[in-house]
């Protein structure tokens, strides 16, 4: 008998075969039917191959649905915020009503009303938390959180950082976490007992306790209709949850700002380079290494600053594209597909990321050229878009059918190609969602 | 102590005189006569000079008198450590009759707080430890393993949190389960998750009660420091802090572990003592900022004689701790080391630092040596030994005691006191001790 190679002796191919393995048969999953398996194990294959950049049986199809289901079903984000009985019975009647799709996630990135409420965040503004209860989408409030002389600070001791400075700064109910005490201190099992004494922090303290409750039953509701989806056969992108984006929007987006990661390349280049270089390490380090073994392989990063038109060329050579790349290159190590979701204009950028092994990426494309990406990309990776959300929210069927042929006829050929659209949409005909569909029976058959 | 505007443009003398004269000032103490305020101020006086080199009216006096006071009262260290009205009992018997120029005790741990904590890292009598033991035993290891360097280094408060507080306090135990918290963004989600964890739950509550049993405690700590500062003692407490080396020898790595990386992964181990000093440096001066006394109490272990040789002493421990000690000075502030074992071979690198800016306390070095060096130039301090407080006559103490005033008291810049803190002693050695600083300790002019 052969004995099995251990871990850490694989080849990132292998290692992702492993994975792969693990995505077509979950172990955790109890599927409705045999005929629900057999569709999650096409679906899932269908993927694969795209990833591969081989043919599958027909070009794979990501609906950009998102917060749609709340809508079809008659409710809306602040509902489900609050409701999640309405959340649940709005994604499952989504489910019954469309059928067939090869992907569907659940609704994760849905924060709970009472939750946000407590926690009082200054980052991200909600439906009847900071913005209109109408409102059909969240909105992240930049700002610089950090200041321009605070790098060193942040290197220094991230976590402290993070606890005593950032919290406090960026989240209302965490204001009292400026008075703690460093947490550092290797004689701090005194010091956490005085750092009780303060009534601010035990307020806190008691606030997060007392939304225990409601943590778990959001939490729950939302594994509960992720459950559901798979076993009734939809593949699931969603495996590694969450994950930080490129090292430059760490501290672009969350820390410093627009405005201020600008200076930042212009006054203080080689801190900026500095930070990033800690941060990817660590991020290595702690999140990336040893990564485990999870349903889906695929690791979904949106990307925002390096777009074609917030920044030069240069720039993009110099601060955003090398501490991404490597990122890239530690996930594939571990077997997994990041799958960078480029939002805004990538068309510039195409040449300057073709230096990625053979089929290791997806590249998600939000209104980059797909003709151009086909041409660039075409031999390095699997690429994904672009339905503009517009045409779908308000064009008719037709429309949106006749824009997915031509995705498909550009970019199928040979495989490495998921049809979907350019970023979710929230509200529209649901005829259009079909109407891609039909599209990938009709035309994206190999 | 509150500083003056221009602090930061003061010399380290001029600093240091204006933390002398606010530890002097006493501010918010009522003493309880106009004796007490004299003796106080001579107290002090003798203190300030002695560190300075110059000529006091006499060689001041401390003594470490460690578990003694609970034995003393007629009690054990158990007794006093588990019933807080009988540690008062205990320190207040000592203050009142052992003379000496400062308040040399502190009340030991709390061991109800210890129970309810879990500390691997002391074992007490109550508690590991048989119920008449009478010192309070550290235990070493590696809470830090060879390959977790890196960790700590990039994030330090993360790698405490998650990995060294589980590993030495029981209560702590459920922070292993957290993950990394170097982003602020997922921070709130991971602190709910824990607040709904039974096992979360229950670390709350058990600190809440240790903090329960802290403040009990700590009100009848803080009542014993008032009344002995008002009988005419100098504030203690400006501040503790360790050596870099020892940090990570004492606490993190282990004897076994810090001489294996200096063999193995000397780098990580310097770069490791550079960012602990950093951290000690800053805790040492808020702690000292706040509080009213410009004494900063360091406790020295690995850098003696025979643990390491010259050239390890050198490379791994001098530099690190030379930083920490000039650091110190530069605020203002008196370094007061104690070196447990010996330093003979160690004493020509103390020479380094600028003149009369730290008190040496030693437990073993050869004072004869220490003076010879050092005199002139640092002011030294020790060094009665355990043994001969434990076992000797109060005749034996009041000769050796004569032995180091008449060795080390000329010219200045002594202070008699033990190296070690002791437990069951004849109270007469110490009187003997005290009488000798008093008598054969007076300069004449």
């Amino acid at each position: 008998m052969e004995a099995k190679k251990k871990w850490s002796d694989l080849s990132w191919q292998e290692k992702r075969e492993e994975r792969f393995k693990r995505w077509l048969s979950p172990t955790d999953v109890k599927f409705v039917s045999r005929e629900a398996e057999k569709l999650y194990k096409k679906r899932v294959t269908r993927f694969i191959k795209a990833v591969k950049m081989e043919e599958p049986d027909r070009v794979p199809v990501m609906l950009p649905a998102h917060v749609y289901p709340a809508y079809y079903a008659g409710a809306d984000f602040h509902t489900i915020m609050y409701d999640y009985d309405v959340m649940r019975r709005a994604w499952v009647k989504f489910m019954d009503d469309f059928g067939d799709m090869d992907t569907f996630s659940g609704p994760g990135l849905i924060p709970s009303g009472k939750i946000s409420e407590a926690l009082n965040s200054k980052v991200q503004k909600l439906p009847g938390i900071g913005l209109p209860p109408d409102s059909s989408s969240n909105q992240f409030v930049e700002g610089e959180y950090m200041y321009a002389d605070e790098y060193d600070l942040l290197m220094r001791d991230p976590s402290d950082f993070s606890i005593r400075v950032m919290l406090p700064r960026t989240t209302g109910l965490f204001e009292s976490f400026a008075k703690l005490p460093p947490l550092r201190s290797l004689m701090m099992g005194a010091g956490w007992v005085g750092a009780l004494a303060d009534p601010d922090i035990r307020k806190t303290f008691q606030t997060l306790m007392d939304l225990t409750d409601e943590y778990k039953k959001w939490q729950a509701a939302v594994a509960e209709i992720r459950d559901i989806a798979i076993s009734r056969g939809y593949a699931t992108m969603f495996g590694g949850g969450p994950m930080a984006g490129a090292p430059f929007d760490h501290f672009a987006d969350m820390l410093r700002g627009t405005r201020g990661i600008i200076m930042d390349m212009y006054r203080q280049p080689q801190k900026l380079h500095e930070a990033m270089e800690f941060w990817l390490n660590l991020m290595i380090d702690t999140s990336v290494k040893n990564f485990p073994m999870t349903n889906c392989p695929i690791i979904m990063m949106p990307l925002h600053k390096g777009d074609d038109m917030f920044m030069s060329d240069k720039q993009f050579e110099t601060f955003y594209w090398p501490y991404l790349r490597r990122l890239f290159l530690a996930l594939i190590e571990e077997g997994l597909v990041p799958m960078p979701f480029a939002e805004g204009r990538y068309t510039n950028r195409l040449k300057q990321i073709t230096d990625m092994p053979r089929s290791s990426v997806v590249w998600y494309f939000d209104q980059t050229d797909m003709a151009e990406a086909k041409k660039i990309l075409g031999n390095v990776s699997c690429i994904s878009g672009n339905v503009p959300s517009s045409l779908v929210m308000t064009g008719t069927p037709k429309q949106v059918k006749e824009n997915c042929r031509q995705l498909i006829e550009t970019c199928a050929p040979g495989g490495g190609y998921i049809l979907t659209g350019g970023a979710s949409v929230e509200k529209g005909n649901i005829a259009n969602l079909r109407a891609m569909m039909e599209a990938a029976y009709e035309y994206g058959v190999y | 102590m509150e500083k003056p505007e221009n602090w930061s443009e003061l010399t380290w003398q001029e600093k240091r005189e204006k933390r002398f004269a606010w530890w002097r000032a006493a501010h918010g103490i009522n003493f309880i006569s106009k004796e007490a305020r004299a003796k106080h101020d001579a107290r002090i006086d003798r203190m300030i000079k002695a560190i300075k080199i110059e000529i006091p009216d006499r060689v001041p006096v401390n003594i470490a008198a460690g578990s003694f006071p609970a034995y003393y009262a007629g009690y054990d260290l158990k007794t006093i450590m588990y019933d807080v009205e009988k540690m008062r009992e205990a320190w207040m018997k000592f203050a009142r009759d052992f003379d000496t120029d400062s308040l040399g005790w502190m009340s030991p741990g709390n061991g109800l707080v210890n129970d309810i904590m879990g500390s691997k890292v002391y074992r007490w009598p109550g508690d590991g430890l048989p119920d008449d033991a009478s010192m309070i035993q550290f235990v070493e290891t590696d809470y830090m393993k060879t390959d977790e360097y890196d960790a700590f280094l990039d994030n330090p408060t993360d790698y405490i949190i998650r990995y060294f507080l589980p590993r030495t306090y029981g209560v702590f135990a459920p922070l292993a389960k957290l993950s990394p918290l170097s982003s602020f963004m997922g921070v709130s989600n991971q602190m709910m998750m824990a607040a709904g964890d039974p096992d979360f739950r229950k670390m709350a509550r058990t600190l809440l009660k240790a903090y329960n049993e802290t403040i009990k405690w700590g009100r009848v700590a803080a009542e014993c420091t008032r009344i002995c500062r008002e009988m005419g003692y100098p504030a203690g407490g400006g501040g503790i802090a360790l050596a870099p080396f020892d940090t990570v020898a004492d606490m993190l790595r282990g004897t076994h572990g810090s001489v294996m990386d200096m063999y193995r992964q000397p780098d990580k181990l310097l770069e490791a003592c550079e960012k602990i000093l950093k951290f000690t440096l800053k805790s040492a001066l808020e702690t000292a900022d706040a509080g009213d006394s410009p004494m900063v109490f360091i406790p020295m272990h690995k850098g003696d004689d025979m643990f390491m040789s010259d050239k390890q002493f050198e490379k791994f421990y001098w530099p690190s701790y030379k930083k920490l000690l000039m650091g110190l000075i530069d605020e203002g502030l008196v370094p007061s080391p104690v070196v447990d074992g010996t330093y003979n071979r160690r004493l020509e690198y103390l020479r380094d630092l600028p003149r009369a800016s730290v008190v040496w306390t030693f437990e073993k070095t050869d004072m004869a040596l220490a003076k010879k060096v050092l005199g002139g130039h640092a002011c030294i301090a020790g060094n009665v030994t355990g043994s001969l407080m434990c076992t000797g006559t109060p005749e034996d103490v009041t000769r050796y005691c004569r032995w180091l005033i008449d060795t080390c008291a000329p010219g200045g810049g002594y202070i008699l006191s033990m190296g070690v803190s002791v437990d069951k002693v004849n109270p007469e050695n110490f009187q003997a001790m005290i009488k000798t600083a008093k008598e054969y300790g007076v300069y004449r002019k």
